[in-house]
Parts: C-alpha cells; structure tokens; sequence
C-alpha cells in the first residue's frame, strides 16, 4: 500500500480559476491552478492537462466506474500539522496478490504557501504522507534490499508489488492515468513507512505517519464517524508495545522489592520455639481415650504465625494427629490435623519413596496468650508402637506468599508481552516476510 | 496508562503480601473456633475434633 506521487514542480501560486471541461463543457474549477499538472472533470471523469490553457484531453473513458467515492469530499479544508490543507485530488489504487485485488484510496491536500501533501486509506487505516525531503538510504548488502534508512531511523522492507491506478479525480501534481502501474516498496518503522515508487524510468520516496480515522475526521470536520479500521496495517503502533520494556523494568522492582521483603521479614520474625515434647503411640494396647492435652505455653509478642511441627520416625507406616490449638483464658481455638506418612520400597524402576517423616503446619494470626494443644494420634494398629516429636514454634515467616506474589506480578507483563507478540504476527504475516512459511491444505 | 494500571497493580500486591505476612496470615486450612469449653483442659475427650475419622492412605507406591 504505497502512497508516493512524484515531487510538485513550481513555486506556489495560489489562484482558483473557473474552466470548462473540452470533452463535455462541465465547469472545472482549479483550486492548485499553476502548481497541478493534471485535472479530473467530475462529470465525465476526462484526465485534462492543467498546464495547458484550454485544458488539453489526456485521457477519456467509456464509462466511469466508481463504487466508492472519496471519504473526503474534494474541496473540504483541514488542518494537518498546524497547516490547513485543501483536499483537491482523489485516487483509487489496487495490487493484486495471489489473485486477490486489495485496494486504498489516496488524497491529494494542497497549500498554496506549503504546497502539497497526502492521505492514504486502506481499510479504516489511515496515514499523513509527505514527499521525502531526501533520499532515504538502501541496505545494499543482500540481494533484496532489507531496510532502509531515513532521517537516522532504520526501516525494515515490508512488501515489494505493482501497484494500478484505478480511479482519478480532482487534481493532481503529476501526469496522472488511470491504468498507469508502478513498482512499490514499502518499508516501516512504526508508526512510520517509507515508501519507494518506480514508474517510467523515475523513482520517488515518500514518508508516511500513521492517523487514527478519527483524528482525520478531527482534522477535516467531518459528519458521521470513520470507518472502522479492519485488522492491523503495516505501520499501525502496537497498541501495548512502548510499554513492554517499563512494564518488566517495574516487575524487575517489584520482584526485588518482594525479595527485599522476604528478607527483612525473615530477619525480623522471632522463630522462638515455646514448646517441644516427644510421645508415644501403643495402638497395640487401647487404654480408653486416646486425646491428651499438653502443659501450657506462652505466645508473646503480637498478632502472628504459630509454626506446629510433628516429626515421627515411620517406616511403610503413618499417623495422624488431630490438634486443637486452644487459648487457656479465652477458648479461642484453631482445629486442624495433619498426616505424616512416610513409605519406601523396591521394584522394577528402582527404589521409591513417598511422604516423610516431618510434617509442618502454620496457624495464622494467633494473639498473644496462654495456650495448649490437645493432641487425638491415630495410627494403623498393625503398627503397635510409633514415637512422635511435637513442637510449637511462635512467629515464623510464610514464604508461599512471596511465590504467590511473584507469580501475581509476573501476570500483566507476560500478557502484554504475548499481545506485543501476536499484534506483531498479525502485521508481519501480510507482509512478504511472514513469521512462519504459510502450508498449504497438502501441508507442503 | 498500562505502566501506571501496572505500578499501581504492583503496589497492591506488594502491600497484600506484606499485610499478609504482618498479619500473620496462613495458607493452611484449619477451622476456626471460639469459646472451646475450659474443661476440655481437664477431660480432653469432651471434644471431638472435626477432623476425626480421616480416611488414611495406607499403601505407597
């Protein structure tokens, strides 16, 4: 989708002037009288020469075929750039790519005093092209030319194909023909494109900067809303890309910060164990009630963890233990039981081994106060004697949290990181550099 | 705007796991309970945990 009409000759001259079209004597008005060189009578679409006085006929047609006629009337005023700009000319260009005809149109805007510059609109995408102020540099290194360089910014080739004009009107600084075809090449650099135009020996560069359809409505004043732009143009900005380096910087501060957390909260937890005591299970021998309670602990400090270890020394065999963590003065208490299992053994894939013999438990936000365990053990009573470790430990550091966190954290770069991805597929992939070879229905 | 939704995102989950952590919070799972009669200290059998009658895995691999 190239957009590169040759360099305006001559000075600016700004002057309107009422002429009659010689095929049909419909009026013509010349709004870049001096400065175009060709003119579209927009009755019966005659291609007239703007330099000779009495508009010579370059080209006529049979019948006119236009099904879309311009977004932009001829003759609306906008301002691009800070410039107000007439819109005086309107093409229909098209390529042709594995028997599929793709089509945009192009504007002409005029400036008496800036002369003139253009719109390109391809499918609801739009781009402010101006003539190349010089000549933008090829990479030579390779048999097709690569990228380009222009104003110290690299550009990367995007497609090489032959362009049609299919429909002229208005007014234009070159000798414009429908059915006239050129070689383009485009190459971007969002949200910029350089484009390379080759027709009849010249070649002309024109740089392009990508618009939203409705800052071209903005810019012009017109009715209505743009047209929907429809899957994503060659130069289009990724819409989350900018962002993709400032969002894994500031993931990279908040994984040190969580770090720095980690550590401090470590340092500072007091880990002070306030009970330990070992005990027996004779499954073998069932003396009535199987609960105890232990002798009461202190729990200092603030609102915090209470780490329950349980360690038994099992071989093939397990235990449980129902705990009730109970606050002597106030009967708040926490219920909860934990398995500690430990099995080993041999067989074709070598030695296995499930379980352990430790278990760990983390009560959380526990006041400070008296406290005491009532421990229910249950074991299997094929195993009659099992001997077990309880130890309580005050104020300990949970560090699933900080996993959590990371993993938390990590979530928004790693979708703007794959939507970067995939919105640079999906531009690529039109381009005649596609990601990935495209198979056809035999796989080939 | 992502990198602020995101810096503010960040913040929030830092601070979460830091109030977590402060807290004292825990992932394991446990019942809570309030006003355990004090006569469990003296007769543990009064009480019958919710988490009584198990079903234990008894086999290995």
């Amino acid at each position: 989708m190239s957009s590169s009409p040759p360099l305006p000759p001559g000075a600016p001259q700004p002057a309107v002037k009422a002429l009659f079209c010689p095929k049909c004597g419909a009026a013509i008005s010349l709004r870049a009288l001096g400065q175009a060189v060709s003119a579209v009578c927009g009755s019966c679409h005659s291609i007239l020469d703007a330099k000779s006085p009495q508009l010579q006929i370059l080209q006529t047609f049979e019948k006119i075929v236009s099904s879309d006629p311009p977004l932009i009337p001829l003759g609306t005023r906008g301002r691009i750039r800070g410039t107000d700009y007439e819109t005086i000319g309107f093409q229909r260009r098209s390529i042709k790519v594995e028997g599929v005809q793709y089509s945009w149109h192009e504007y002409v805007l005029f400036n008496p005093y800036k002369g003139f510059r253009y719109l390109s609109e391809y499918q609801g995408h739009w781009n402010d092209v101006a003539v190349c102020k010089e000549q933008p540099v090829i990479d030579t290194r390779f048999s097709i030319a690569l990228s380009a360089n222009y104003l110290g910014e690299t550009y990367r080739h995007f497609q090489s194909t032959n362009a049609t004009t299919d429909f002229v009107l208005g007014e234009f600084p070159w000798e414009v023909r429908v059915g006239e075809q050129a070689t383009t090449t485009d190459y971007v650099h969002p949200p910029r494109m350089l484009s390379r135009e080759q027709a009849s020996g010249e070649e002309s560069w024109s740089i392009g900067e990508y618009m939203e359809g409705k800052d071209v409505w903005s810019a012009f004043h017109l009715p209505g809303s743009p047209p929907e732009a429809i899957g994503i143009y060659e130069n289009q900005p990724s819409p989350v890309g900018p962002n993709i380096k400032s969002v894994w910087a500031a993931f990279a501060l908040f994984a040190l910060a969580l770090f720095v957390f980690m550590i401090s909260f470590d340092l500072h937890a007091k880990k002070e164990p306030v009970f330990s005591a070992s005990y027996q299970l004779n499954t073998g021998q069932p003396v009535g009630e199987a609960s105890f309670v232990t002798d009461t602990f202190d729990l200092s400090g603030r609102t915090s963890t209470v780490e329950v270890k349980t360690s038994a020394d099992l071989q093939n065999n397990w235990i449980y233990l129902n705990y009730v963590l109970i606050n002597q003065d106030t009967g708040e208490a926490w219920d909860f039981g934990r398995e500690v299992s430990f099995y080993t053994g041999y067989d074709s894939d070598g030695s296995w081994k499930e379980g352990g013999q430790q278990n760990t438990v983390i009560v959380p936000s526990v006041p400070p106060g008296k406290y005491y365990l009532r421990i229910e053990p249950e074991a299997d009573p094929r195993h009659p004697r099992i001997s077990y470790t309880v130890e309580v430990i005050r104020d300990v550091p949970v560090n699933g949290y900080y996993g959590i966190g990371f993993l938390v954290l990590l979530i928004p770069p790693i979708m703007i990181t794959w939507r970067a991805f995939s919105f640079e597929r999906s531009r690529w992939s039109e381009s005649d550099h596609p990601p990935m070879p495209i198979l056809n229905s035999e796989g080939n | 705007m992502f990198r602020k939704l995101y810096l503010l995102y960040g913040m929030l989950v830092i601070s979460s796991v830091g109030f977590a952590e402060y807290r004292g919070w825990s992932m394991d799972s446990m019942n809570q309970l309030k006003n355990v009669p004090k006569s469990v200290r003296d007769n543990p059998g009064s009480y019958r945990s919710i988490y009584s009658g198990y079903h234990h895995y008894t086999g290995g691999k």
